[in-house]
């Protein structure tokens, strides 16, 4: 170690650059070694010549650098000017602008995409030309038909926009409520419903069916029809097939437990005084469909006119077996669960009618008002009816 | 006196090789100059030169000490100016701190 040093130190310039190029230049044969061997492994395994290209493909996929071009020589904008064609709407719709517009138009969001699909159909129906008439039907009927086989969220979208109708009657306001039912080209909404008593119900063929009615009391009420129409009023817009699985709907309710289960989503089809649910929870069900003067049946009949009572029941009954007998198929359990009740639904018809006009609360069409006049017409509602003409025709 | 100097000189470098060694100065020299080659594309320079070599030689017949001696003299004459300066430099210093041991 002593002589190590010693011999270090008396080392001259000159000398410790020699050492220095030395060690260098052993480096260097280290790293030419080092690849050589690399390289012969690489040929041995057969991978040395694996990324030699011929010049040829090599021109192909050279770098293109043009302007409005991107590396591989597309025109890199093309998208900006593509638009899609709405398989629901056909409307055509800027690309970027296409997945927010179906999200709506289809219906994923929320209830929002249900008007908008309502106003779509509306405008299209104004201009039938825009479209043809088989898929706006088919987009109606969608809306439109709630048989048991539906899903939950189409009774719960549209059945309390019915019943609205029917518990606004209840509110001893003037006011006249406008429902802008659609259902544009169906043609059953041309068609002339036949009332079982001789009365026939003009439905309107136009697009927009504006409903009107008032919910005043000081109408008169000798007419023992009025009463009756005015409790369909919102039923007959609707073609018989929607008409019979709402009330249906109605029925149930009033005869069986109702709750919807959470598992198979059904509605529970044992009586009103079924054990496997509370009477709260029938009383949500009902609060649901029928809004919140609904209350449980049982307790119903001892309510005064404020509640849902049997009366406006068994008028819907009667309604439903009118429904039922014009040009249903039997196979329906709906429609042969309201054939069954049919005898007793029209002897009380009459008779219940007259015992609600004392309570006042009545409703009535326009249209009815001025079908009762052309009977068995098909006459066309004005789409918006002046409002003193309702009093007129009434009274 | 000769073989005595040469004996010196021969135990002077075994001695400072030892020390490299030692320190691990010599492989991180050697990282240095392989990071370095490749930067600068010395070994894509070699590659090319190795292929010219292999093709003439023919796949089969390319053995290490063909390439080792196409290769080497080759090598040692790409390696460019800055990076031989660089690594002298790095050599030198080595050695002065361990010369004034």
């Amino acid at each position: 170690m002593k002589m190590e040093e010693m011999s270090l130190s008396g080392l001259d310039n000159s000398k410790l650059e020699a050492i220095a190029q030395e060690i260098y230049a052993d480096l260097v044969e280290d790293s030419c070694l080092g690849f050589c061997f690399e390289v012969h492994r690489a040929v041995k395994c057969g991978y040395f010549f694996l990324d030699d290209t011929d010049p040829d493909s090599m021109k192909d996929f050279e770098i293109v650098d043009q302007p409005g071009l991107d590396i591989f020589g597309q025109v890199f904008n093309q998208w900006k000017s593509k638009e899609c064609v709405c398989p629901n709407c056909s409307r055509s719709i800027a690309a970027s602008r296409f997945a927010p517009h179906l999200e709506k138009c289809l219906g994923m969001g929320r209830n929002s995409s249900r008007i908008a699909n309502r106003r779509i159909a509306n405008s299209n129906s104004m201009n039938k030309s825009e479209s043809d008439q088989e898929d706006n039907d088919d987009i109606n009927d969608n809306d439109w038909s709630y048989g048991s086989e539906k899903k939950d969220w189409e009774l719960k979208v549209t059945l309390p926009f019915i019943l609205l109708s029917y518990t606004a009657k209840k509110r001893k306001s003037d006011k006249l409520w406008y429902l802008p039912f659609q259902n544009p080209n169906s043609p059953r909404r041309s068609k002339s419903l036949k009332h079982k008593n001789g009365f026939s119900v003009c439905t309107s063929a136009s697009n927009t069916l504006p409903l009107l009615f008032s919910s005043s009391g000081e109408l008169s009420n000798s007419d023992p029809f009025k009463y009756n129409n005015s409790t369909g009023i919102s039923y007959e817009t609707l073609g018989p097939e929607e008409l019979r699985s709402l009330l249906t709907t109605l029925i149930f309710l009033f005869q069986q437990c109702g709750v919807i289960s959470e598992h198979t989503k059904k509605m529970c089809t044992r009586s009103l005084r079924c054990p496997q649910h509370t009477d709260e929870q029938r009383r949500a069900v009902r609060i649901y469909f029928l809004g919140p003067s609904a209350v449980l049946p049982e307790v119903e009949s001892s309510l005064d006119n404020d509640s849902f009572d049997m009366t406006d029941s068994q008028a819907l009954i009667s309604r439903l077996q009118w429904d039922g007998s014009s040009d249903l198929s039997p196979s329906d359990s709906g429609s042969s669960k309201t054939s069954e009740n049919q005898g007793w639904g029209l002897g009380t018809n009459s008779s219940e009618s007259r015992k609600t006009k004392k309570k006042k609360s009545h409703l009535s069409l326009v249209g009815t008002a001025s079908g009762l006049g052309s009977n068995k017409k098909k006459k066309p509602k004005p789409p918006a009816p002046p409002t003193p003409s309702i009093y007129d025709d009434i009274n | 006196m000769v073989v005595s100097k040469m004996n010196k000189d021969a135990q002077m470098r075994a001695a400072i090789n030892q020390k490299l060694i030692e320190t691990g100065e010599r492989e991180r020299l050697k990282e240095l100059l392989r990071a370095k080659l490749i930067e600068c594309g010395w070994k894509d320079q070699l590659k090319a030169h190795c292929k010219e070599v292999i093709k003439e030689k023919g796949l089969e017949h390319v053995t290490v000490d063909d390439l080792v001696a196409e290769i080497t003299p080759k090598g040692r004459a790409l390696v460019p100016d800055s990076v031989k300066k660089e690594l002298l430099q790095r050599i030198r210093t080595f050695l002065a701190q361990h010369a004034s041991l």
